[in-house]
Parts: C-alpha cells; structure tokens; sequence
C-alpha cells in the first residue's frame, strides 16, 4: 500500500500541476498557490486512493484517485474562494 | 473561467507581436483542461461504472493470460491471494480443489465477490506454471477461483459423473465467505468440458451458473472419433489434414476403459501410450481385439482413414453408448447459462471442426453463445514467442470474452 500511496501522491502532483495550466486557481492565490494547488492534488489523490480503496478494492483505487483528485482540484478553489467571499460580506455588514 | 485567470493580459491587439505568445498561452491552458477533462471521465468510467471495472480488469488480467507471468501493476494493485486445497469426498468418489483467494474482505460496491470453477483437462495439472499464474491473477483481481479435479480427470479418463464434483464445487462457493452466490461461473479447459457441461447441466445449480467459458473443447466424441480416424478435418468446405497428438489417443482408449477386456486395455495401453507414439499392433494381436474394440482401435490408429463410417457402425451399442455419454452434445439443451467458445484454429488436440459443431449446435438451440477463433494457443496454453499482428488480433477477440465474463461480478 505504501508504494501505491506513494504513486496517487504522484498522480496527484501531476494533476495538480495540470489545473495549475488550466489556469483553475483562483485570482485570489497569488502567493504559494501554484504551491498549493500541487499540494492540493496530491492530498486528494491520496484519500481518492484511500477511498476508492475501501469502496471498490485496490485494483479500482488509482482510478478513483484520479477523477476525485480532478474533482477537488477543479472545485474546491472555487468553493473556497465564493466561501471566504460570503464570509468578508457578512463581515463587511454593520 | 476568465475569473480564474490572475495574470492573463488583457486588452491585446490580435495583429500586435504579444497576440502570439497569448493565443500558445491559451491553447495550452485549452489542452490542460481538455485533458483533466478526460482524466475526470476516464476515472469515473473505469472506477463508477460495472463495464468500466469489467474492463479494467480485463485489460490487466490479459498479460496474464497470454503470458507466463504476471504483469507488475496486477500484483502491486491487486489483493493479496490465499491458496488452500481442500478435497470434498461424495458418492461418486473424491473432488479435489485449489481454491485461489483474495486474503482481504469484499468490498463494499458491487458487494460480493465473482467466483470461478475451472476444470482443466486429462491429467493431473494443478501445478502447471501457466495455469497457477492464470488462477492467482484471477485472484489478485478479487475473484476466488477454484480448480477442480477429479482421480478419473487425472487419470486421463473422461468420465460423465466427474460432473458431480463440479456441482459440489459450486454448492460449496455458494455458500463460500464474501462471494455472491449469482456470480459463479465455469471455465474448462480441453476435455474438462465434459464435466463442466454435465455440472452446469445439473437441475440442482443449472440456472444459477453465471456463465461456461471453455477453451479447446469437444463436443461430440463420435464426429472427434471421425476426425481422428480420417486424420483430417473439414473447415468451410476444404479438406485440411490433422493428425492428434499422443495425449487425445490415450485418452480416448483410457475414457473406453471400462467396456473393454483386460486383455483389450493391455493391448490399446500399448497402442497408445502417453506421450509417446508406439509401433502399431501387429495382425496377430489386431485378432485378439473384439470387432468392436477392433473397429475403435482403427479408428485411433488412423490405417483406416477411408473406412471410419463402417468402423464407427461397428463399435458396440455400449460403446456407442458411453461416447454418446462421454460427449457435451448430450446435455447442452439442459444448460442455461451463456457460453463462451474460444477455440485455436491449429489446434493439434481437439480439432477446430469440434468448435465450430458446438457454435452450430448452440445456434440451432438459440442457446445465447459466442465463439472467436485463434491463432496464439497450442491447444489450451499460449504459444511461445506468438507473431504480434496476430498476438494484437487475438488479444482484442480476448479482451471481449474476458469482459463478458468478468461483468458478472464488476
């Protein structure tokens, strides 16, 4: 498991490293997020792979590390972004 | 996505010389989202969806089969695999079964896991290399595969009532640790077919076998009986020579063993020894053989390729009897589940012709089947060094049955 973790890590960077291309971070990550968005994809490959693991057996984990990698990596900048967003305008208001 | 884009100038003149590194900008930004759009697809298909893990399974099972070994990312990826044999006693003698695991607990989706009865053919081949590296790549897939074998099958003695091993095989994975009892199915090799085709026939598991994989089979002794005796077969209207090996001469004499004196086994052993081509049997020994036994031993020997109607109307009503026994034809019209030819078209140990018989037989049943020709196996194990046109052709035919069979529990 330890060399399979290892590679959805890996997977995960290359992902990462794709949505970084794909100009998916937010205009808002100006510092450390070509960073972060690498970090990003290789801690969501990994519980992909951990997930898809437990869901559907290691042969099927690679697989789900992938789209679920994809996934975060496409949504949750944005989800972050409308979330601190929504919180600056609650805070703004007297 | 513009929102997304934090440094993307704006505002560019398409004529002015900036327009150029911009529009590369944007069709790599254009090819990185096309291909996580891809990896997205290809991840929920393979992983999502029963066809995906089918053939995901598929496509890392196939070096197996086609090989002698098993592909790395098979072993690093696949579950750990448990072996023990076990031997379960009935009225019809012992079962011996190699039951191939997984060592980890099914997994939550699809629940379940597939299970599979294999039954090899004449002789004792549990420990051949290319058969454990086939049944422990099933296992790394998540499939509990069992072989089954008979003291007959070992032998080299096809027996009707070996089919009773297979059903106790079948009533045992039933009821096995972590497999769906609707996702067991049979693969037989060569001559295994016969008790396969009799378990799967059986009323008592018929419609619960998922499906009947075989591979080099027979279906018919009498027109095999025909094939050996004229030493050569018709395929699409062309007369072809074909001589067998040594091996189907053997188990043709020992399967008859039963019906014939002592006196009779003594001088068809001689005849016809395994692995070996002996000298035929001179005239005086030719007239101590019953006509019956006469006419079947000239219909092995081959001397008289242009009387085999007259010496098979010459074998005795038992032998007749036992061949009729002895042959699947007997009991396909009792079997429900989908079957899967697949079939070597230089097949030295049960001829093409037996293949497409069986195709043609299921077809008049309106029998759901399919059958696909190759050229990449010496009977039932895969050539050494197969020429790579042909290895791509048959791999892709494969890869379909291997799907088809591997749906049942994706």
């Amino acid at each position: 498991m330890l060399i399979l973790s290892l590679f959805w890590l890996f997977v995960g960077l290359l992902i990462g490293a794709l949505a970084n291309a794909a100009k998916l971070r937010p205009a808002a990550w100006v510092r450390g997020g070509r960073l972060g968005m690498l970090g990003l994809g290789a801690l969501a490959a990994l519980l992909g792979g951990w997930l898809g693991t437990w869901l559907f057996g290691t042969l099927f984990a690679t697989a789900t590390a992938i789209w679920v990698a994809v996934l975060v990596v496409a949504l949750l900048p944005r989800l972050i972004t409308k979330c601190n967003a929504w919180l600056h305008s609650r805070t703004a208001v007297p | 996505m513009d929102d997304y884009q934090p440094s993307t100038r704006q505002g560019i003149d398409p004529g002015s010389p900036g327009a150029k590194p911009k529009r590369t900008l944007r069709l790599g930004q254009r090819a990185a989202q096309a291909a996580l759009a891809f990896l997205l697809c290809a991840g929920c298909f393979l992983s999502l969806f029963p066809w995906g893990r089918a053939w995901t399974r598929s496509t890392l099972l196939l070096p197996a089969v086609i090989s002698a070994s098993e592909p790395a990312p098979l072993t690093l990826a696949g579950d750990s695999v448990r072996f023990r044999r076990i031997t379960l006693s009935s009225v019809t003698g012992p079962g011996f079964l190699d039951i191939y695991e997984p060592t980890t607990p099914p997994p939550p989706i699809p629940g379940g896991r597939e299970a599979i009865i294999v039954v090899v053919g004449a002789g004792d081949n549990r420990d051949v290399p290319q058969l454990v590296n086939l049944l422990q790549a099933f296992a790394h897939e998540g499939i509990v595969v069992v072989n089954v074998g008979t003291p007959m099958l070992f032998q080299y003695k096809v027996s009707a009532r070996d089919g009773e091993a297979v059903v106790q095989a079948f009533e045992l994975l039933e009821h096995w640790p972590g497999v769906d009892p609707h996702h067991i199915g049979i693969i037989t090799f060569s001559v295994g077919d016969e008790m396969a085709c009799v378990g799967a026939a059986d009323p008592r598991i018929r419609d619960r076998v998922a499906f009947l994989g075989m591979l080099g089979g027979y279906v018919d002794v009498s027109s095999l009986l025909r094939t050996v005796g004229r030493r050569a077969q018709e395929i699409d209207g062309q007369t072809q020579p074909w001589h067998p090996i040594s091996t189907d001469l053997y188990t043709l004499a020992s399967s008859v063993s039963s019906l014939l004196s002592p006196t009779e086994n003594k001088l068809l052993q001689k005849a016809f020894p395994l692995n070996n081509i002996a000298p035929p049997l001179t005239v005086q020994q030719q007239a101590q053989l019953s006509p019956g036994t006469a006419a079947f031993y000239h219909l092995l020997e081959g001397d008289e390729p242009g009387s085999v109607d007259r010496n098979l109307s010459a074998l005795s009503p038992q032998m007749k009897a036992l061949l009729v026994q002895l042959s699947p034809m007997s009991v396909i019209d009792q079997i429900r589940a989908p079957i899967h030819l697949l079939h070597d078209r230089n097949d030295q140990s049960i001829p093409f012709t037996q293949a497409q018989e069986f195709a043609v037989a299921l077809a008049r049943l309106h029998h759901p089947y399919d059958f696909a020709a190759y050229g990449i196996f010496s009977h039932v194990q895969v050539r050494s060094n197969p020429d790579m046109a042909q290895l791509l052709s048959d791999g892709t035919k494969l890869i379909q049955t291997l799907n088809s069979i591997l749906l049942v529990g994706s």
